[in-house]
């Protein structure tokens, strides 16, 4: 896998956040999030076209060959942006797909959502089982299952392709509308595409690339806080001047700057597959969580009442953390698997 | 000169000259091994960032790292002073040039003690509120006033001392920046208990000491950039001040020492103290992917926002790492003395961690600090910036 170098890296990010910029903005986050099924094929068809939606796909399959580590700098991207799209889903997808499949997911044609449902798995959500050559039993919680063609379902050691005609798919009311979750039932006809080789992997991808997100919303909505607290003015000052704000700022900056970091060290260390990879994924995992959620939380705070009006877009941020915080395993989950990779070694 | 040629070169100096081990040295004092040290400056090696005739060797800042990775691939001190010898910097660049010529090619050899004479009772986070005094007399000033916070002070030469020489200027304008020698009558230095029943610190009693016209540092009432300087120096030196357990014998160490003791007090499976554990480590883990990561942006020239979040960090990872330890022990935190190690370490580090929280600016001041320069919030307006320090309510 060819990595980029430092200027081909900028130049894609370049490009990503000035199609951010133009095609999801806050009005478009909005109109997007307001639409019955939360997608819009146009913007999703122009991350196809620059290269983002086949960003891990292998280049022989019509992808951007690339790995964990522009992951999950688009995703903090993507992140920042509230970006209402299936581009993790797409990620972890191309983590277990092969061939055919993988180009028409490169090329934005076909949208596949992923159930973990293994016993190993954070969710515990569900009960989907083998039934003879196929598949029973109900995943709950599926990100992008209503948009999605296909359904991926991880099991200990397989993996199952279902076409979406052959499943019930119950999209569910939402707290975080960008992010749009659905139960879905099998009711038999499944496809066994792999065993169990690659779960391990797309589970890494999926947990970095949600960092990477969680990372860029936790950073973007501080920057918007601080922005504000420089320009509102209260007792003849710019609230940023009381250290009731500024410690509460400089506190915000640790936990999203750390959060970056520590969503940047897990991607290389899967690309690199080193000794610390379990390790530094669970540590991203619940680190980038908790910073999100309370930048979110915070900045609402000390925005005021401005902040409390649907309006204004600081609650979409914290709608996205929560449910960032919860989709892959919850804060807790990950410390204790950190604890367990830490206790191997010492 | 090619880096091979250097590195060559160097290399060949210490296999000919370099035949001892490196023996630890406090911050503060005179060195022991200051012969070894002036071999090393008459060399050219302990400042190579310096101009060639002036110690140095008018070398950039790549090639003195060939210097600095030789000396310490055998382990010799003395190398890299250009970037860490706080006092020899702060010379070079603010003495007048006779006063640094005597006193440089000393403080490059540490054949000089040394100790800071900043902070006072009165003036802590704000340092610029000094009420120390320097008034003009023949041929220097005399001093009197109170410094506190002083390390070394009793083994010290000279002391970097900021004093008042203008009243009738706002605070920061009426400072002046001296060497004061230390061994003298009306400097008068007494030990500081600390909470830890340690004393690593002094206050400085002065009364009516004489400091000469050549030991001022930059110009009069000049003190206040001169100090910058220094406390930039200063900053990188301290860069990683904070101190491991006291006794140094007691459990596992390094990051997940914490996984250690957890299993030593038999709570390793206890799901409430694994959390505590995995969010204290990580604290600590992440305060060191932020360091490198700063390192690397600084490295490819992009500025890093990163760096001075460090010590806000270090002070909550301290803080957190004695609470958890404690909560490990249990009631055996009570106790202390050599009987009880594991007790001492605990009770040392909660007490110690403030020396990360308060010392070199509180926690406090580091997020106005870190909100001010880093994310561009305006300052508390200041009552005290713009009148007559005679003016100034203190108290």
């Amino acid at each position: 896998m060819a990595g980029l170098t430092a200027d081909e890296r900028a130049a894609l990010l370049d490009s990503l956040r000035r199609l951010l910029a133009d095609r999801c903005a806050e009005s478009d986050v909005r109109r997007i999030m307001a639409s019955e099924t939360g997608h819009d094929a146009a913007l999703w068809r122009a991350l196809a076209d620059l290269g983002v939606v086949g960003l891990t796909v292998p280049e022989q399959h019509g992808g951007a060959g690339l790995g964990a580590i522009e992951l999950e700098l688009v995703m903090e991207a993507a992140g920042a942006a509230l970006l209402p799209a299936p581009l993790l889903s797409t990620a972890i997808a191309a983590a277990l797909l092969d061939g055919e499949r993988l180009a028409a997911l490169a090329g934005g044609y076909s949208i596949a959502a992923v159930a973990f449902a293994g016993r190993d798995d954070w969710t515990g959500r569900g009960d989907v089982r083998r039934d003879g050559a196929g598949l029973a039993g109900t995943a709950r919680f599926v990100p992008d299952a209503a948009i999605a063609d296909t359904i991926l379902v991880t099991l200990d050691d397989a993996v199952f392709a279902v076409a979406r005609e052959d499943a019930e798919i119950v999209p569910l009311p939402v707290f975080d509308r960008t992010r749009r979750l659905a139960d879905v039932a099998f009711r038999g006809p499944a496809t066994l595409i792999g065993d169990g080789t690659r779960i391990a992997a797309a589970r890494d991808i999926a947990l970095i690339g949600l960092a990477g997100e969680q990372a860029g919303g936790a950073r973007r909505i501080l920057d918007m806080t601080v922005d504000y607290a420089r320009e509102r003015h209260q007792f003849g000052r710019a609230i940023g001047s009381f250290q009731a704000i500024k410690h509460m700022a400089a506190d915000l900056l640790l936990e999203a700057e750390s959060a970056t970091s520590a969503a940047r060290d897990a991607a290389r260390q899967v690309a690199e597959d080193t000794p610390a990879r379990a390790e530094s994924v669970a540590l991203a995992a619940f680190a980038c969580a908790d910073a999100f959620v309370r930048c979110a939380k915070d900045g609402i705070q000390m925005h005021g009442g401005i902040a409390f009006t649907w309006e204004h877009p600081a609650h979409l941020y914290l709608r996205r953390a929560r449910s960032a915080a919860q989709l892959y395993g919850d804060s807790d989950h990950w410390r204790e698997r950190y604890v367990r990779a830490l206790e191997v070694e010492a | 000169m090619t880096d091979e040629q250097l590195k060559t070169e160097v290399e060949a100096w210490l296999a000919a000259n370099w035949r001892g081990t490196a023996t630890h040295k406090e911050s503060f004092g005179r060195d022991p091994r200051a012969e070894w040290l002036a071999k090393v400056r008459d060399a050219g090696w302990a400042v190579p960032r310096w101009p060639s005739d002036f110690y140095g060797r008018g070398l950039a800042d790549e090639q003195a790292r060939i210097v600095e990775r030789a000396f310490a691939a055998v382990g010799a001190p003395g190398a890299g002073q250009d970037r860490s010898n706080l006092w020899a910097n702060t010379a070079l660049a603010h003495a007048t040039p006779a006063f640094r010529r005597e006193i440089v090619p000393q403080l490059l050899a540490g054949e000089v003690g040394m100790c800071l004479l900043y902070s006072e009772p009165g003036a802590g986070s704000d340092l610029a509120a000094i009420r120390t005094r320097a008034d003009k007399v023949d041929g220097g000033w005399r001093v009197s006033g109170q410094k506190v916070w002083t390390s070394g002070a009793q083994i010290a030469d000279y002391g970097m001392l900021i004093a008042r020489t203008d009243w009738d200027v706002p605070k920061h304008r009426g400072i002046s920046f001296f060497f004061l020698p230390m061994k003298q009558p009306g400097v008068e230095v007494r030990p500081l208990r600390q909470i830890t029943d340690e004393a690593h610190f002094n206050e400085v009693f002065i009364d009516n000491a004489f400091v000469p016209e050549d030991n001022l540092l930059g110009p009069l009432n000049g003190g206040w950039g001169v100090l910058q300087t220094a406390l930039a120096y200063e900053r990188s030196v301290m860069g990683d001040a904070a101190r491991g357990p006291r006794s140094g014998a007691a459990g596992p160490k390094g990051d997940h020492a914490l996984i250690g003791l957890a299993r030593e007090a038999g709570k390793l499976d206890d799901p409430v103290i694994r959390q505590q554990l995995a969010q204290t480590i990580a604290w600590r883990v992440l305060n060191r992917l932020n360091t490198q990561r700063a390192k690397a942006e600084l490295q490819q020239g992009t500025s890093s926002s990163i760096m001075s979040l460090g010590k806000l960090a270090m002070s909550r990872i301290l803080h957190e790492e004695a609470r958890v330890r404690t909560l490990l022990l249990g009631v055996e935190s009570l106790l202390e003395g050599a009987e009880h190690p594991r007790a001492e370490d605990a009770n040392f580090l909660t007490l110690n961690a403030y020396f990360t929280s308060i010392g070199g600016g509180t926690d406090q001041i580091q997020r106005n600090i870190i909100g001010e320069r880093v994310l561009g919030l305006p300052k508390e307006p200041e009552v005290d910036r713009t009148i007559p320090f005679r003016e100034v309510r203190a108290g």
